[in-house]
């Protein structure tokens, strides 16, 4: 009964199509692009950080902005590829064991953190990460170190592995959104825009938030797994305070707390990612002014995402889903969703 | 090899490293306390201070600790810039948007710095002093490092005495006990966060100099100064000057004495275990206020 009240709020909810719209193009894309590279790591990629982003937007629709999640990204990842390698368990069982020893260690950092305010949790949760590469770090034999490792991978690299990513992380991002259509999701809402008050109407904002969190890390530990895998390869740079943030840049320029910002995110930043190197001989002319590097491209690339990130901040709070959102209105010409966009602002 | 006066020496040390991130840490403090609002990117502001100071002492070739002064006026100037354009305009909003702004200044900093200093390439300020040292029986205080926490008492008597003897330290005081009311008695308050943070980035920059001149640094430093700063606030609870000088010479001998004991391995790595051990006990800090 109550998986099917939940399955119908599902189906009502206008977020189901768009995502399911998202997923079709996906899954066409393919056949207009036949690249090897385009799709081997392009799109893959996007795939896979579209999860990893979508696992770090909902524990920020928790209220609770981590700021280390590279370290279950990496957990989860190192997990399912040691599995593989070492056991020889099959890639895909390897995978979700990954995604569980993940949330497990989540369900740990996260009991530290319930009682912490956002910018204590996201201190902890950086210190962990740090504290998960030094440890990593320690044992180069199991770890590999900086040369890292090959990894197996649940399909064929290229198109098969393609399809196979595209569908994990379409279920994936579908639990995702039922958990933030549920009552769960209503608590986390609640706890993120006021903790004491969502307390006092009776929600045990404890238990909500280390949900959240469990959940979260499940997800990111399961698109480390596939972000190795779709590397063919792991080394431990997979804990860098750069994989940490990158989830949060795509949820923000997407826009955060929705269930398609994150993936329009995560579009958006593989897309800078990959094309931006194209760029880099036109960049050539600027060198002689720039002592420091041999290429200013790379470093250019990142003050653009640095200045995209704060502007993004500043002009469009709810991110880039809120202008495609007054787009649709505008086409739609719904004097409603006018009037309700206006009722925003005023309050 | 564990020795008596090489942990007497990791101690002393461990007491001037904290010196300088206590700096830092009142910085961050000051801001937060005053602005209610998290500057993530203040390594950042010490890595820009230090480089700073570099060009100033090399340039010049005036004595690297008079190099303080324009670092901590550049950063104070790059601060009000940060204010007025970035943090002004999401004030008021969620507070996790000013995280994401700082975040944003992260790679704004460290990759503008990139471009001008290699990455790879670690420099130090060149001092005059470097190298030499007073021994004590077997124990070796270098030059350096006793004149920069001599900077740091010197810096800190400075600020108590701004805040709680000058009239905007009054104006400032009022802010972050109540900023409507502040409002309401007649005080500007977009110029006492403006001088906050100029003020906060200032220490910084001091801190950037100091660093510079004790260690070797690159455009990437900017990081863990931020955390080791955020330990050491989350030690001495938010918003607390004393609480942040304890915390600060607690922190640098517990990262040193471990420093020493694991061969620098465990180094950041057992630093930051306490710092998740202190906010399980205590979510507030060790001295924290209660509230915020």
């Amino acid at each position: 009964m109550k998986i099917r009240s939940m399955l119908e709020t599902l189906l009502r909810s206008r977020k189901l199509y768009y995502a399911l719209a998202i997923v079709t193009i996906a899954a066409v894309l393919p056949v207009f692009i036949r690249s090897e590279y385009l799709v081997g790591q392009v799109l893959t990629l996007m795939v896979v950080f579209a999860l990893y982003a979508s696992s770090w937007n909902l524990l920020a629709y928790s209220g609770q902005g981590s700021l280390g999640h590279a370290a279950f990204l990496g957990i989860g990842g190192f997990a399912s590829a040691l599995l593989a390698t070492k056991i020889g368990l099959p890639p895909i069982l390897g995978l979700f064991i990954g995604g569980l020893f993940s949330a497990a260690i989540g369900f740990l950092i996260g009991l530290a953190c319930v009682r912490l305010k956002a910018w204590f949790l996201g201190m902890v949760t950086f210190g962990f990460a740090v504290i998960a590469v030094t440890t990593v770090s320690q044992f180069d034999n199991i770890f590999g170190g900086m040369i890292g490792f090959a990894t197996p991978t649940i399909a064929p690299y290229g198109l098969s592995f393609y399809y196979a990513t595209l569908a994990i992380v379409t279920m994936s991002i579908v639990t995702i959104l039922i958990v933030m259509k549920s009552k769960w999701g209503l608590a986390f809402k609640a706890i993120r825009e006021n903790e004491p008050e969502a307390k006092m109407t009776g929600i045990n904002t404890g238990k909500y938030r280390l949900l959240a969190f469990v959940i979260s890390t499940f997800f990111a530990g399961l698109a480390g797994g596939l972000f190795a895998e779709s590397n063919q390869f792991i080394q431990i740079s997979i804990f860098e305070p750069y994989y940490s943030f990158l989830p949060l840049i795509m949820s923000v320029i997407g826009g955060l707390g929705t269930i398609e910002g994150p993936m329009i995110g995560s579009i958006i930043i593989v897309s800078i990612d990959s094309f931006m190197p194209l760029s880099y001989p036109y960049l050539q002319p600027l060198n002689p002014f720039f002592p420091g590097v041999s290429n200013v491209g790379p470093s250019l690339r990142l003050v653009g995402l640095g200045f995209f990130l704060i502007i993004v901040v500043i002009f469009l709070p709810k991110g880039i889903t809120s202008l495609l959102r007054k787009g649709y209105d505008y086409l739609r010409e719904d004097p409603s969703a006018s009037k309700k966009v206006k009722l925003d602002e005023e309050t | 090899m564990i020795t008596t006066a090489g942990l007497t020496e990791a101690l002393l040390w461990g007491i001037a490293n904290g010196c300088i991130y206590i700096l830092l840490a009142t910085g961050l403090n000051l801001i937060f306390g005053v602005m209610k609002l998290v500057n993530f990117a203040h390594g950042q502001l010490l890595m820009v201070g230090a480089f700073i100071a570099y060009e100033i002492t090399t340039i010049a070739g005036i004595n690297p600790y008079l190099s303080i002064f324009p670092a901590m006026g550049a950063v104070a100037l790059i601060g009000i810039a940060l204010e007025r354009f970035a943090f002004r305009r999401v004030r008021g909003t969620e507070k996790l948007n000013e995280i994401f702004i700082s975040l944003g200044l992260i790679y704004v900093f460290q990759n503008l710095a990139t471009l001008f200093w290699n990455e790879n390439y670690n420099i130090q300020i060149p001092s005059p002093l470097r190298g030499l040292s007073y021994s004590l029986g077997e124990v070796l205080l270098g030059y350096d490092r006793m004149l920069a926490i001599a900077v740091v008492i010197v810096v800190l008597v400075g600020l108590v005495l701004l805040t709680k003897k000058t009239k905007i330290g009054l104006a400032m005081r009022a802010t972050s006990q109540r900023s409507d009311t502040a409002m309401l008695m007649g005080i500007n308050i977009n110029r006492v966060y403006m001088f906050t943070f100029a003020v906060g980035a200032a220490l910084a920059g001091a801190a950037g100099a100091l660093y510079g001149i004790v260690f070797s640094f690159n455009p990437a430093i900017g990081a863990l100064p931020t955390i080791k700063a955020f330990a050491i606030i989350i030690l001495g609870g938010l918003g607390s000057i004393p609480g942040a000088v304890a915390g600060g010479l607690l922190y640098g001998i517990a990262e040193n004495a471990t420093g020493y004991l694991t061969n620098g391995i465990w180094q950041d790595a057992v630093a930051f275990a306490l710092l998740i051990i202190v906010l399980i006990i205590k979510p507030t800090g060790l001295f924290g206020e209660k509230g915020e």
